[in-house]
């Protein structure tokens, strides 16, 4: 007998929630979690190689913005039938050109002096897979697909971020 | 000779008795404990009994064994798969057979030692030899990665793969899976979703059978419903494929059928949830009981 109310319970509960959306249900919820979770697990991303990576993008987009490098969160989240890379970097003041300009020249003069210290390629072409990396993940893997150079992404990062991170302080 | 002509597979069989068996040697596993791995052995292996195959089941879960409370069988072993590694016994003296059906035999786990006590190749040699005698060699895996699971692995060509439709479970199921891939010897995996809640799938709360098949992308061999038969059956020491009422028992003759290579439709369960069917249920069980 109780069985029957139970299930007579769900349906009636059930009528209700069908105007709920449609992610809220607790089905859809572990759906999603799996599906992200069972991503990572598949991939060969250990927690090392992804905080090597949160590492390396923060370096190359500290160039460019002063943010919250112990909040920056990097996961994988899911976006309707696609895993997304998120990056979600909270921006205390985004650098002016000048900045830029300066942050970038002086990267540029590391390199040649290292350059010209000693046989210094090693380095040299790490570094480059580094930056190469970085924004290769992005842009791969953003859903919206429109990205197109590197300083676009990085200012789109952040523009999305941005909102998000007031949010956060007024809470 | 009427059942070699309605069934083609028992022609089969028959041609194989000619010669030497050769069984199949299929391991059950989960990765997680508590999915009903035990069970869907014991069922399996009781069903296709039933269904007139030879059948061994070997206990691989060294100090912990369940297999024997399972089928009833926990005072009659003498001997267990240690006994004959460690050549205190011949194979066949440590096959205990089932109190119902003499085409069902098995071996059993050692409860006091760990899993280092058998190794793989001791295993693999122990299957090759039932295989000679048997129709099927099902192979219950303990839960978990480790030595194990690979020990129980090792003998296998086959896997059926137990999860139910909880997050944790079909995680480590597809873990395992990942793992039974990399095994050259496996040659296939099928997916038992065990305890189906039709009733949490229908209002939302619980990941449908569909649900779980796409995210572990498997092939699926069979759906068994939450049973609260099963509790009762294994406090009696009964597989619940020999009650002939029992939801859960279809839905486990029905994977042996699926072995045996019928095909058979999945059972609705979504039909079985109307309150109309729950009512005459609900009498038929009072009925059935009273009888």
């Amino acid at each position: 007998m109780k069985d029957i109310f139970t299930d007579l319970y769900n349906k009636v509960l059930g009528f209700f929630r069908q105007t709920d959306k449609k992610e809220d249900n607790a089905k859809d919820i572990a759906c999603n979690r799996l599906r992200v979770v069972l991503m990572q697990d598949r991939t060969n991303l250990t927690p090392e190689l992804m905080e090597k990576m949160r590492q390396e993008l923060i370096d190359l987009l500290s160039k460019y913005v002063e943010m919250d490098k112990e909040a920056l969160e990097l996961n994988f989240e899911q976006e309707g039938n696609q895993m997304a890379l998120m990056l979600s970097i909270p921006v205390l003041r985004a650098k002016d050109e000048a900045e830029i300009e300066r942050e970038l020249a002086k990267e540029q003069a590391e390199k040649e002096s290292r350059e010209a210290e000693n046989s210094g390629e090693k380095s040299e072409e790490s570094e480059d897979a580094v930056q190469d990396n970085g924004v290769i993940e992005i842009v791969e893997e953003t859903p919206t697909g429109e990205i197109v150079s590197t300083e676009e992404t990085v200012t789109e990062c952040i523009e999305i971020v941005e909102p998000e991170n007031e949010k956060e302080k007024v809470e | 000779m009427a059942c070699t002509i309605t069934n083609p597979s028992v022609s089969d069989e028959k041609d194989k008795k000619g010669e030497t068996m050769s069984g199949r040697v299929i391991v059950i596993t989960s990765g997680k404990g508590g999915v009903g791995k035990t069970t869907t052995n014991a069922n399996i292996g009781t069903a296709l009994a039933r269904a007139g195959k030879k059948v061994v089941m070997i206990d691989t879960d060294l100090g912990l064994r369940n297999l024997d409370l399972l089928l009833g069988l926990e005072n009659r072993i003498v001997y267990t798969i240690v006994d004959v590694v460690e050549e205190r016994c011949k194979l066949k003296q440590a096959l205990v057979k089932d109190k119902k059906n003499p085409n069902l035999c098995l071996l059993a786990a050692a409860q006091t030692r760990d899993k280092t006590a058998v190794t793989e190749e001791q295993l693999k040699n122990i299957c090759e030899e039932l295989k000679k005698d048997f129709d099927f060699i099902l192979v219950d895996c303990p839960a978990g990665i480790e030595q194990g699971f690979q020990n129980a692995v090792a003998g296998a060509s086959e896997a059926i793969v137990v999860t139910t439709p909880e997050m944790s479970a079909v995680r480590d199921a597809d873990r395992i899976i990942g793992l039974l891939e990399a095994r050259e010897e496996i040659k296939s995996y099928k997916l038992l979703l065990n305890r189906v809640r039709p009733n949490l799938i229908k209002s939302n709360d619980m990941m449908s059978v569909d649900d779980v098949v796409e995210i572990l992308s498997a092939q699926l061999i069979g759906i068994i419903p939450e049973d609260t038969g099963i509790i009762t059956s294994t406090n009696k020491g009964e597989p619940i494929v020999n009650d002939e009422k029992s939801l859960a028992g279809q839905a486990y003759k029905n994977v042996a059928k699926r072995i045996m290579g019928e095909e058979v439709p999945f059972l609705n369960l979504e039909e079985d949830n109307g309150v109309v069917a729950k009512v005459k249920r609900f009498f038929s069980h009072l009925i059935g009981k009273e009888q």
